[in-house]
């Protein structure tokens, strides 16, 4: 069973980036797409996401099934919204609205505000989603202690995720060896059990040895870090961080861009929901 | 710091056993949520890891929980490749899960200083309360993504806290159980 993050980007030009430069991008991205509501300018960034996704070199074949999740979520997310916004949007009430057609069953109107809202809505999330990615997989699982740390995160808690990340492939093992040493007795958790709750009790026998054996063998970890005076003092890192010239450059990139955008929003209109005619004109007939 | 009889004093206490707790927690949370419970006729599962997060906060404390419910869902989202920070409004609610669980002394008193059921019972009430409240914080996608309707939301919100609940209500009080005579054993 393989459980720890993969560093399927290696090498790769947004890898040998600063891993902080990939934590701020997300965040500066995040909350510049979150001020435009144009399909058309929301289709921008998205191409820009794709782009500085491109640049991670992330295998296509070993993402397959993670984007075909993330299609399905985003387009369950978007759909659930469509269905009980019932054709109005925050702005346009549903008596001004131009209605398609009612849903069958539920009699929920779908109008071209609507329509236009969730293709918005869906691009916004599938930008954010591909900006996310190379964070999962072109950042050295070890490197996240590290680059908190640098970002404010006090040292305690940076050391804790760290800490995270290494009991990963041991706590993964135990697990795998819990899950057959029970089917060696008999027991299979995954099989047998009738109805949701028989399902959610049949995990208990799996889960609990591993919790319990995982808590009970951390006094080792704990002896380890008192013996070497965990807390009392500041902590040295092993790994150093430095921004270069190209980190820098794509942090200015990305930060105007949020700064740009958000001046943009306060003064003028531009970033508002886009309807497209044609669709208003498809209602109209 | 003793585990669930903790005193106002050392409820924020964080040391290299709050810190050891919390990374295993979390680390754990991450692995087991590969298992999950599909309920029939909808997309939603149920994750019998989540049943982690209010039992590390009702056992070993707010901080820990707070840890665990945050960094561990981070993780997971992680290994599944969605991205550590990508949904960090629901890692947080996790977080507040697990911290919400942790602060049970101070509002199911009675029940976490009795005898070992009340203690497993408090930890099934306390994952109860706290997935109902933590939860909550989740509408912060209606400001996140402001073209999310209340309905939209809530209907999220609903399906995942039934799902969690389920989880939590079966699984906190057999870790109870498992884990107090254990705790018992290695002298804490």
């Amino acid at each position: 069973m393989n459980i720890a993050p993969r560093y399927l980007g290696r090498g790769s030009w947004l890898a040998r980036r600063d891993p902080r430069v990939l934590i701020l991008v997300v965040v500066f991205f995040i909350f510049t797409v979150l001020q435009v509501w144009d399909a058309r300018l929301v289709l921008l960034l998205l191409g820009l996401a794709v782009l500085y996704y491109w640049t991670g070199d992330i295998p296509w074949k070993d993402l397959r099934r993670n984007w075909t999740i993330v299609f399905v979520f985003i387009g369950l997310l978007v759909l659930v919204n469509l269905i009980i916004s019932g054709g109005a949007t925050a702005d346009v009430r549903l008596a001004d609205a131009h209605v398609f057609f009612y849903l069958p069953i539920l009699g929920t109107p779908v109008s071209a505000e609507s329509l236009s809202l969730a293709a918005t809505l869906f691009l916004r999330y599938m930008a954010m989603a591909t900006i996310g990615f190379p964070v999962a997989f072109c950042v050295a699982p070890n490197d996240f202690g590290i680059a908190f740390r640098r970002l404010g995160v006090p040292e305690k808690f940076a050391f804790g995720l760290d800490l995270t990340f290494r009991f990963l492939p041991s706590l993964a093992a135990d697990f795998q060896t819990t899950v057959d040493a029970q089917r060696i007795r008999g027991f299979d958790w995954s099989a047998g059990a009738r109805g949701l709750l028989g399902k959610v009790r049949r995990s208990g026998p799996v889960i609990v040895p591993t919790v319990v054996n995982a808590i009970a063998g951390a006094e080792d970890t704990i002896d380890a870090m008192d013996l070497r005076a965990f807390g009392t003092g500041k902590r040295s890192w092993l790994r150093k961080l430095e921004y270069d010239r190209t980190d820098w450059l794509v942090l200015l990139f990305f930060g105007g861009l949020l700064a740009l955008t958000t001046i943009v929003g306060f003064m003028s209109s531009v970033l508002e929901l886009w309807i497209p005619q044609f669709l208003i004109d498809l209602a109209s007939r | 710091m003793a585990t669930m009889n903790f005193e106002r004093s050392t409820l924020w206490e964080v040391n290299s056993r709050t810190i050891v707790y919390a990374a295993i927690g979390a680390a754990l949370y991450g692995i087991l949520l590969v298992a999950q419970v599909p309920i029939p006729g909808t997309t939603v599962s149920v994750r019998p890891a989540f049943a982690l997060v209010p039992f590390f906060g009702y056992a070993f404390g707010p901080v820990v929980g707070f840890f665990t419910g945050l960094v561990g869902n981070a993780i997971g989202d992680q290994i599944s490749g969605w991205g550590l920070l990508t949904s960090w409004n629901w890692s947080i609610a996790n977080g507040l899960v697990g911290l919400i669980a942790g602060l049970a002394p101070l509002f199911l008193a009675r029940w976490v200083n009795g005898n070992l059921r009340d203690r497993a019972i408090g930890g099934a009430v306390a994952g109860a309360i706290a997935v109902v409240i933590g939860f909550l914080f989740t509408f912060t996608d209606l400001i996140i993504q402001s073209g999310n309707t209340v309905g939209g939301v809530t209907t999220f919100y609903f399906t995942v806290i039934v799902a969690d609940l389920i989880a939590t209500i079966i699984l906190v009080p057999i870790l109870v159980y498992a884990w107090e005579p254990v705790k018992a054993q290695l002298g804490r």
